[in-house]
């Protein structure tokens, strides 16, 4: 997409979600899983900056979200902290997370990398089931939504509010993602998915990149983690599981791996989607395995990749990517590839 | 204290053995075509829930025990030929993907059919009872499973080392093009290859329902420690998958006996532990998945 066009895509984006309460009544969605959607996105872009920019099969990214929820819960229910600080400290609990994990997780590439990160996200999973005392175990911990801030903003927020706070992170954390991944450090990690070896022989540490890429993507989950936590007031141990990790894969990989928007359109379909099927029958789950397989075997550039190469070249979309798209940054990507 | 170490020793060993052929079973599936089977707990709990519903329809627990993977592996192959082949041309991490929705439909589907809940699955009588060793007592179930167990990885290693078809499978582990130029048709290589990882979990299924009971969860609980002992085996080595499940089995069973709290995240640890030392895992092979 041009400079200017995407300008005008993420305008309308930010009216229609500045819209979002107004929409809610006539498309029969609660308002506060629209906040969900926007809570959602940024851990799917979490591992959209990981699997669909650096290549890696970020399948434990739970771990993050999880270690968000519960520093969040914790923090709110053991030192009374407020809204803004409960968020912060879920984000720092996400980043230490990151920073004992990754000089393990860094050792290898690949699948391995993926299984490495399944297994140790576990960890989190195990100790959040296993110290009942403090964090209720399997039950998990409710907890009340504190007021927003220190001092002045000392003031309780409804869910209106929560909805435009979660907007305006969600804001934030898009036009960050942006211009991270077109940094050059995000060309890097693209050059990294793209071929490690080379972006080695040309004097780059890939190992210190990637490590950066990890603690930023833990952040933004950890980010993410504590906002649903504080959304629904509740944490429980599945939202560490690799479950949970295998569903912001899938969001990721439905909206389009490699794109902004993509993460944004998967987490939009994946949330509404469950809330609506949910509420017809108790088979969601049944759907949501189908929409693994359909997605892999039918589509794996997701719906903004596969959208996005119909507007390119006006023409339907080729299993194999020609040899000229590979050295295209911009363009969407099947994940994993060159890895 | 040690009237309950030896038996839960030997608990560890039998749970070790378990992990293995678990393990054998992935690895067997990842090494020929870097295929990653989360599923393959699904097709446990299949074989066990398959071998319930035959005893209750009256047929022997010996009879089930065989029939039960044996239907396994119908629908393993036919999974394998329909929806795991498209992906052999592309990246690991896809084939994990769809494995990954594949278990999640089988874990409600067995919700369906055969209720949320856990159902009894007890062994036969014969094997009812325990063995009486003097100083302690283990059940006789456990013997007959590590018993099947080792056979099965034993049975496993001769047909994999002695037979023509087994040769044919390892080879193409190490250069597929090549058995293909040589004439071997790679595709009834890869179906039985798939087959035989899930006859292996559908017999270990069948087993566990007996020993830790049988739920539509059940086989996925065995399946982050099997991953966790290909991972401290090292990918690509069958015999590490041994050694690490059973490594895996008893550090579980260890911690269980003195700090239960631990008992979840001990493996892990292990891993950790593993992995820096030896990054490749203990006995992981040179240019296998990086």
């Amino acid at each position: 997409m041009s400079g200017r066009r995407e300008l005008l895509v993420f305008a309308a984006a930010a009216i229609l979600f500045a819209c979002g309460p107004l929409i809610s009544p006539f498309i029969h969605v609660d308002l506060s899983i629209l906040s969900e959607v926007l809570v959602t996105t940024l851990a799917v872009l979490s591992v959209n900056l990981l699997l669909g920019y650096t290549g890696l099969p970020a399948f434990g990214n739970a771990a993050y979200f999880g270690l968000g929820t519960y520093g969040a819960a914790l923090s709110v229910t053991y030192l009374h902290v407020d809204l803004i600080t409960a968020i912060l400290v879920g984000a720092l609990a996400a980043v230490i997370g990151a920073l004992i994990l990754g000089p393990f997780l860094l050792r290898r590439r690949g699948i391995y990398f993926g299984l490495l990160s399944i297994a140790f996200g576990q960890v989190f999973y195990f100790i959040a089931y296993r110290y009942t005392d403090v964090t209720g175990g399997e039950d998990g911990m409710q907890f009340p939504r504190p007021p927003f801030g220190p001092g002045i903003a000392h003031v309780a927020i409804n869910g209106l509010q929560f909805y435009y706070l979660a907007f305006v992170v969600f804001l934030i954390a898009m036009i960050a993602f942006h211009v991270i991944v077109r940094s050059p450090f995000g060309r890097t990690l693209i050059a990294i998915r793209q071929n490690e070896a080379r972006v080695r022989y040309l004097g780059l540490d890939t190992d210190r990149f990637i490590f950066v890429a990890l603690l930023i993507s833990a952040l933004m989950a950890g980010i993410s983690g504590a906002m649903f936590g504080l959304l629904i007031n509740f944490a429980y141990p599945l939202e560490l599981d690799w479950h949970q990790s295998g569903n912001f894969v899938l969001m990721m990989i439905l909206g389009g791996a490699g794109t902004i928007w993509g993460s944004v359109v998967g987490a939009l379909i994946y949330v509404i989607g469950k809330d609506i099927i949910s509420t017809i029958t108790p088979l969601w789950q049944i759907f949501l395995g189908a929409l693994f397989v359909a997605c892999v075997l039918g589509f794996p550039r997701g719906i903004v990749g596969s959208l996005g190469s119909l507007v390119r070249r006006g023409a339907p979309v080729s299993e194999d990517v020609s040899a000229n798209e590979a050295f295209d940054a911009n363009a969407p990507v099947e994940v994993g590839r060159g890895v | 204290m040690f009237h309950e170490l030896a038996p839960q020793l030997f608990n560890g060993l039998v749970l070790g053995a378990f992990y293995a052929i678990v393990a054998i079973g992935l690895s067997l599936i990842m090494n020929l075509t870097g295929t990653i089977n989360m599923a393959h707990g699904s097709f446990m709990t299949l074989a066990g829930y398959l071998a319930y519903s035959l005893v209750l329809r009256g047929t022997s627990f010996w009879f089930a025990l065989l029939a039960a993977p044996l239907i396994g592996v119908l629908v393993g192959v036919l999974v394998e030929r329909t929806l795991v082949r498209p992906l052999y041309k592309r990246e690991p991490f896809y084939s994990l993907l769809m494995t990954f929705g594949l278990s999640l439909m089988a874990e409600e589907a067995f919700r369906l059919i055969w209720g949320p809940n856990g159902v009894p699955f007890s062994p036969p009588p014969g094997l009812g009872s325990a063995v009486s060793l003097g100083f302690m007592s283990f059940p006789t179930f456990r013997i007959f499973i590590a018993v099947v167990l080792v056979v099965a990885i034993v049975a496993l290693a001769l047909f994999l080392t002695r037979t023509r078809f087994g040769l044919r499978l390892r080879a193409a582990v190490q250069d597929t093009e090549m058995i293909a130029a040589l004439g071997t048709n790679t595709q009834v290589l890869y179906a039985v290859n798939f087959g035989l990882g899930i006859f292996l979990a559908g017999i270990a299924g069948v087993l566990a329902a007996g020993m830790l009971g049988l739920s539509p969860t059940s086989g996925n609980a065995l399946l982050m420690p099997a991953f966790v002992t290909v991972i401290i085996g090292g990918m690509g080595s069958l015999f590490g998958s041994i050694v690490g499940g059973v490594l895996v089995g008893l550090v579980i069973s260890m911690t269980t006996l003195f700090v239960p709290a631990a008992s979840e995240v001990s493996m892990y640890v292990l891993m950790a532990i593993v992995l820096m030392v030896r990054p490749r895992g203990l006995f992981g092979e040179e240019g296998i998945f990086g």
